[in-house]
């Protein structure tokens, strides 16, 4: 039997990119495989995904700094489950529209939002609570871990609740090459915040749609 | 090897190539024109291809044939290589080979950088897995599976999302 080279399986498990039911299967095939497979699988989980379960994941991976933004709500990290056998974080290019989401989903499992209704699953656009507290915590913390552990993040969809802290670690990711404000208006606080560190870390700045947004925000409020 | 002459060549020229196994073929210089490392082993008088034989040699050789007249892909462009994801008729009966001979031709077409082939080797190889189980494809691809059960059991925990979308 001829053993196909892992340059060759990478090309063909890339026809796979949107069919997650097959790369599921091929991950489970071999260890040879599963180390070609994790790496596409992670790569953005988040962008179309609000599941639970990637959220518990990603929890592993928090270091104290991040652990310690959860404290004030009391908010206890996932016990009695071995550590992942992946650090899956690192894989991630992309910080997708549907973390909140998945996060809203893992605070209703571990019985955070004892009124459901509060957390009340989103349809679309539709989310229910944006400034709710416990989410945005445990938010800024996977968004700090993110920029922290991959360095291959490309793509950032920049929600609310994303605040001061969020920003300053988007500088320290260089990788970043598109920003995404589909759900912000452009006269929110969280705008004028980034307007403000933009204008303060300019000079370093190499994201040529965050440059395009900072064009299109001085236009637009001047 | 020379890119000013090769494109100049005309519908007669032919060049020689030799499989590893010592096998002739002469080809039509304009598909060593669109396949830059073809070229590297033309006048086959004493060089030969390494790691390719004969009969794997001679279907890659019957491919690009076909194909002579394809348009010229940027193979830059990964995405649009991707998307493409039509098989064309003559290329699936090309393909519906034993299964050594189609890993045979992939390796080729990776090896001798025929990019098309290469797609399309993996894109065939893909449709073989697809919505399969583990223990299917284990078995069409006969892979020992290497896994303990526990780190089985667990990695399945950890990625079972993906088994729901």
């Amino acid at each position: 039997m001829i053993k196909i080279p892992n340059e060759c399986l990478i090309e063909i498990f890339n026809n796979f990119q949107e069919d997650y039911i097959t790369l599921f299967s091929c991950l489970l095939v071999s260890r040879q495989w599963c180390r070609i497979i994790v790496p596409i699988l992670w790569s953005r989980p988040t962008d179309d995904f609000g599941d639970k379960r990637i959220i518990r994941i990603y929890l592993f991976a928090l270091n104290v700094e991040e652990q310690a933004l959860l404290i004030p709500f009391n908010i206890i990290l996932p016990k009695n489950y071995p550590k992942p056998l992946f650090e899956y974080s690192t894989y991630t290019t992309s910080i997708g529209f549907y973390l909140t989401e998945g996060i809203e989903n893992w605070l209703i499992d571990e019985g955070y939002g004892t009124d459901k209704s509060h957390y009340s699953i989103i349809i679309d656009y539709e989310r229910v609570d944006d400034d709710d507290e416990p989410v945005s915590a445990v938010k800024c913390s996977l968004i700090k871990m993110l920029l922290r552990t991959s360095k291959k993040i490309k793509y950032f969809s920049l929600t609310k609740t994303n605040n001061k802290l969020i920003f300053e670690n988007l500088y320290a990711n260089t990788t970043i090459t598109e920003l995404s404000i589909e759900d912000i208006h452009f006269d929110s606080a969280e705008i004028k915040e980034l307007m403000e560190f933009i204008s303060l870390y300019d000079y370093k700045v190499k994201y040529k749609k965050i440059n395009g947004l900072w064009k299109l925000l001085s236009h637009h409020i001047s | 090897m020379d890119n000013g002459t090769s494109n100049s060549a005309s519908e007669n020229e032919t060049i020689t190539l030799k499989s590893c196994d010592g096998i002739e073929f002469h080809i039509d210089a304009r598909i060593a024109n669109r396949y830059t490392l073809l070229n590297n082993w033309n006048g086959g008088e004493s060089a030969c291809i390494p790691n390719v034989n004969g009969k794997v040699l001679e279907k890659v050789l019957e491919w690009c044939e076909h194909h002579i007249n394809d348009p010229q892909l940027n193979c830059g462009d990964d995405d649009s290589r991707r998307r493409n994801t039509i098989i064309e008729e003559w290329d699936e009966n090309f393909l519906s080979c034993d299964q050594d001979m189609l890993f045979e031709i992939i390796l080729a077409a990776n090896y001798l950088e025929i990019k098309p082939l290469l797609d399309l080797g993996c894109k065939t190889v893909a449709n073989m897995m697809k919505s399969k189980s583990p223990e299917e494809i284990r078995s069409a691809f006969n892979i020992d599976n290497d896994y303990t059960p526990e780190e089985e059991e667990q990695f399945r925990k950890e990625n079972e999302w993906a088994e729901d979308y």
